[in-house]
């Protein structure tokens, strides 16, 4: 950061050290910690009161002696998420759905603002109403495609092919290069409303690229076996890359795809002990080849985790931006435990609205048995009401706890772990970028949302 | 609260520089006035806006409501109180133009679920050969078993018991005996206590059981399974199917993950409710009047059916659909009384062991 300091009306001079504090004790109240932020509240004896001489090193602690090198910290409660998850959950269920985009965008503030590379915390502008309008769009525009093809496959699958399957594989199908020309798009979105330090980032228009590139290469990969599935990972990466932006500074992949098959050992290890285990099977040692095949069962769920993050970590050594160079540490037991740990709590949390209705569903059915009789139309159409509402209850109840708990027990700690890994070195170098245009993006996210493109947020 | 300043963190939104500054409430203008280096930032207060939902609440991000891309990053929510719409919402969109798109996605949607896809599936019905018709009709009646189960464990079986079955089958084939060539007709009964029957493509009848203890004598039976060999041979469940695969498809659209999760369950049971028009039901009836004429059973026999729906009045949940909802159930009843010819001969169409056989196909 430039020495652009500059003097206040006391005269005291104040560092160009950004506050916030370091990584994971979450909510850690700053007034608390010493350095030019620790000013007390009380604003009316202000000018009475001297102010204590801002000590250097509050915002030290976070980018160390070296301005040029900024970590990021993630600041953020789950419980708040969680609350924040289940409201809006709740609101959308009201609403048939349509609060949904304030949801969403509501929980992408909420991430975006924990995440503060250099203590800076970067902000989500996407806006509900815009996300409405693209929903509409796409509506207008997929609404023609889905029904008439789904009828269309219909008729085809059942005239000449005979079979409902038939339907599903083709409408599948159909629709695999349009997932990734939303996910594409999707992406320009996000990226469109994603700032940091007042400056927007931004992705290049190229979706049906992606999505041509991503078919090749998703073939390529199949074909191959698996083999290929680095250079599968590393070009795609490589054109999203490429066309990202930092203001008017373009990210740039550098790296080669052979360097990914590091990251793959442990899947070759997994496959190698399938193998073993397949032959030890074939030649008749069923005990010592199922115990192996566990093993390699194990070891390649364990390795599924280890290319994801290793891959990740590879790609963002080697991208640069405007001088800049990125570092990512992140440890892939850790995420496979985050993952595990977190999706066994929430389905644990899953019990409370279904113990809590079934425990409603007793008490009314005891009650029926007691007090209706059979010949009682009216109230056993009450009853039969009552137990619809119920069951749209537990769906619902299942559904928000799901997602709030999901959101506070995997996706808060993933993200802490990335996030708490990622350096920024070279970052003196970021201060010459300039801002880029607003990307108007009219269509927003509405296919993604129209074709639910897998990303939760 | 007067006399507020405190430091803070500029952004100019041009380049990512971040300029320590003061910030100092001046109460009387209404105005926070941003001092950072050579230039002075006025903000108006009413203008200010705190950045919502934000994760940290150690800090407190501040924008001014005309302007997209300037910041402000004070060190605690202080000033907060002091703004006096810090939470109103920054126009993003005019909402003019949400309305237009709005009734455009309506009016499409409308256009297609109303027009294009029933249009559509009237024209291709034509053409489905009658094995893509029966793998269909098998398709949907597997989904109707497992969507009617309650336990969630297994789809609700089939009735099968031999010698029920058997009377079954030779009803069956006195009432097709002396009609026109129909398509293959096979005749399910499922168990399950609802008053319903209905067609499938691919000419698949489908009976309940509560139907079969319902009625008081085989012909108001044979009336049903009659009015249901009507709609096949209009082939109108084919018609619905292929509607309903357009319908299903755009409505999930429309309803997104899990609003759209819970309608897309209970679309699929209101598929056993086929809402056929006004006037598929009036040729099935006449179909049905016809082949109970040849079968040499009263065609009152329906009318019969009709008024004993009518008196179940709201328990009768399946049928209500199919044969009470229509305001025109009475003009129904009438017409089916209507249809006996003069003098004609009174026949029963099975002996009453063999209709209390019938009644017990599902134990
Ligand atoms: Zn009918």
């Amino acid at each position: 950061m430039p020495p652009a300091a500059c003097t206040t009306a006391r005269g005291a001079r104040i560092t160009t050290r950004p506050f916030g504090h370091i990584g994971l004790t979450q909510d850690t109240p700053s007034e608390n910690l010493p350095g030019p932020w620790s000013r007390a509240r009380g604003l009316d004896h202000e000018e009475a009161a001297p102010r204590p001489a801002p000590a250097p090193g509050f915002g030290e602690r976070l980018t160390g002696d070296d301005p040029d090198v900024l970590r990021t910290s993630f600041i953020g409660r789950r419980l708040r998420l969680f609350w924040l998850v289940l409201k809006s959950g709740f609101l959308t269920v009201l609403t048939l759905g349509i609060y949904r985009f304030w949801m969403k965008t509501r929980i992408r503030r909420w991430f975006w603002s924990a995440i503060r590379p250099g203590g800076h915390p970067l902000e989500y502008v996407g806006d509900p109403f815009e996300k409405l309008l693209g929903f509409l769009f796409a509506v207008v525009i997929l609404a023609f495609y889905i029904g008439i093809v789904n009828l269309l496959l219909m008729f085809v699958s059942f005239a000449v092919l005979n079979g409902n399957v038939a339907a599903y594989i083709l409408s599948f199908v159909g629709v695999i290069p349009l997932w990734f020309f939303a996910q594409y798009r999707a992406r320009r979105y996000v990226l469109a409303r994603t700032r940091w330090r007042g400056l927007r980032f931004g992705l290049e228009p190229g979706a049906w690229g992606y999505a041509f590139r991503a078919l090749g290469y998703w073939a390529l990969t199949l074909l191959s076996g698996g083999l290929l599935w680095p250079l599968m990972t590393f070009r795609l990466e490589q054109y999203k890359s490429d066309r990202t932006f930092f203001g008017a500074a373009r990210l740039r992949q550098g790296g080669r795809w052979t360097m990914l098959y590091g990251a793959m050992k442990p899947l070759f290890l997994g496959a190698g002990l399938g193998l073993a285990a397949a032959g030890m099977i074939a030649l008749g040692f069923a005990g010592w080849g199922s115990t192996i095949a566990l093993c390699a069962g194990l070891t390649l769920f364990y390795g599924l985790f280890h290319y994801r993050v290793e891959s990740l970590k590879r790609l963002t050594a080697t991208k640069r931006l405007a001088g800049a160079r990125l570092e990512l540490q992140a440890r892939p037991w850790r995420i496979l435990w985050i993952t595990v740990f977190g999706y066994g709590l929430t389905a644990l949390a899953l019990l409370v609205p279904m113990v809590a209705i079934g425990i409603a569903l007793s008490a009314m059915l005891g009650e029926s048995v007691m007090t209706l009789s059979p010949q009682d139309l009216s109230l056993n159409d009450l009853g039969g009401a009552v137990l619809i509402a119920l069951s749209l209850m537990l769906y619902f109840g299942v559904f928000l706890m799901w997602s709030a708990a999901s959101h506070a027990l995997v996706t808060v700690p993933t993200l802490q772990h990335y996030a708490s890994g990622l350096v920024i070195r070279g970052a003196e170098s970021l201060n010459g970028v300039h801002q880029r245009a607003r990307d108007a993006h009219t269509e927003a996210e509405g296919f993604a949302d129209a074709l639910d493109v897998g990303a939760s947020l | 609260m007067t006399g507020f300043t405190s430091a803070g963190e500029f952004l100019d939104g041009r380049t990512p520089t971040v300029r320590p500054s003061q910030a100092s409430l001046d109460a009387a203008r209404g105005m926070l006035i941003i001092a950072c280096g050579d230039d002075t930032h006025e903000w108006p207060l009413d203008q200010i806006r705190a950045v919502p939902d934000q994760a940290g609440q150690d800090i407190l991000v501040l924008r001014r409501a005309d302007d997209p891309v300037e910041r402000l990053i004070l060190p605690d929510r202080a000033l907060l109180s002091s703004l006096p719409k810090p939470y109103k919402r920054v126009r993003a969109v005019d909402g003019w133009r949400i309305l237009r798109w709005a009734s455009a996605a309506l009016c499409s949607v409308a256009l297609i679920i109303f027009v294009l896809v029933p249009v559509m599936a009237d024209q291709l019905a034509r053409f489905i050969p009658p094995e893509g018709e029966r793998a269909l009709g098998e398709v949907t009646l597997e989904q109707i078993r497992a969507a009617l189960d309650e336990t969630g464990m297994r789809p609700i079986p089939e009735c099968r018991h031999p010698e029920g079955r058997a009377v079954l089958d030779s009803m069956i084939a006195r009432l097709t005996r002396n009609s026109d060539p129909l398509p293959e007709i096979t005749v399910h009964v499922l168990d399950h206590e609802l008053v319903n029957a209905f067609a499938l493509p691919g000419g698949h009848v489908v009976l309940f059981e509560g139907l079969i203890d319902t009625a008081e004598r085989p012909e108001e039976l044979a009336a049903v399974i009659a009015h249901e060999i009507g709609h096949v041979v209009s082939r109108d469940p084919t018609r619905h199917a292929l509607r309903s695969a357009g319908s299903i498809g755009v409505l999930g659209l429309i309803f997104g993950d899990f609003a759209g999760g819970a309608l897309v369950l209970f679309l699929a049971e209101r598929l056993i409710d086929a809402h056929y028009s006004q006037d598929a039901e009036a040729a099935a009836d006449a179909f049905a009047q016809e082949m109970l004429i040849r079968a040499e059973v009263r065609p009152d026999a329906l009318a019969d059916m009709f008024e004993r729906f009518r008196a179940m009045g709201g328990d009768a949940e399946g049928i209500v659909a199919h044969f009470m909802a229509h305001p025109t159930l009475g003009d129904r009843i009438e017409n089916a009384r209507g249809a006996t010819p003069p003098g004609f001969p009174e026949t029963r169409l099975m002996n009453e062991d063999d209709w209390q056989t019938l009644r017990r196909i599902c134990r």
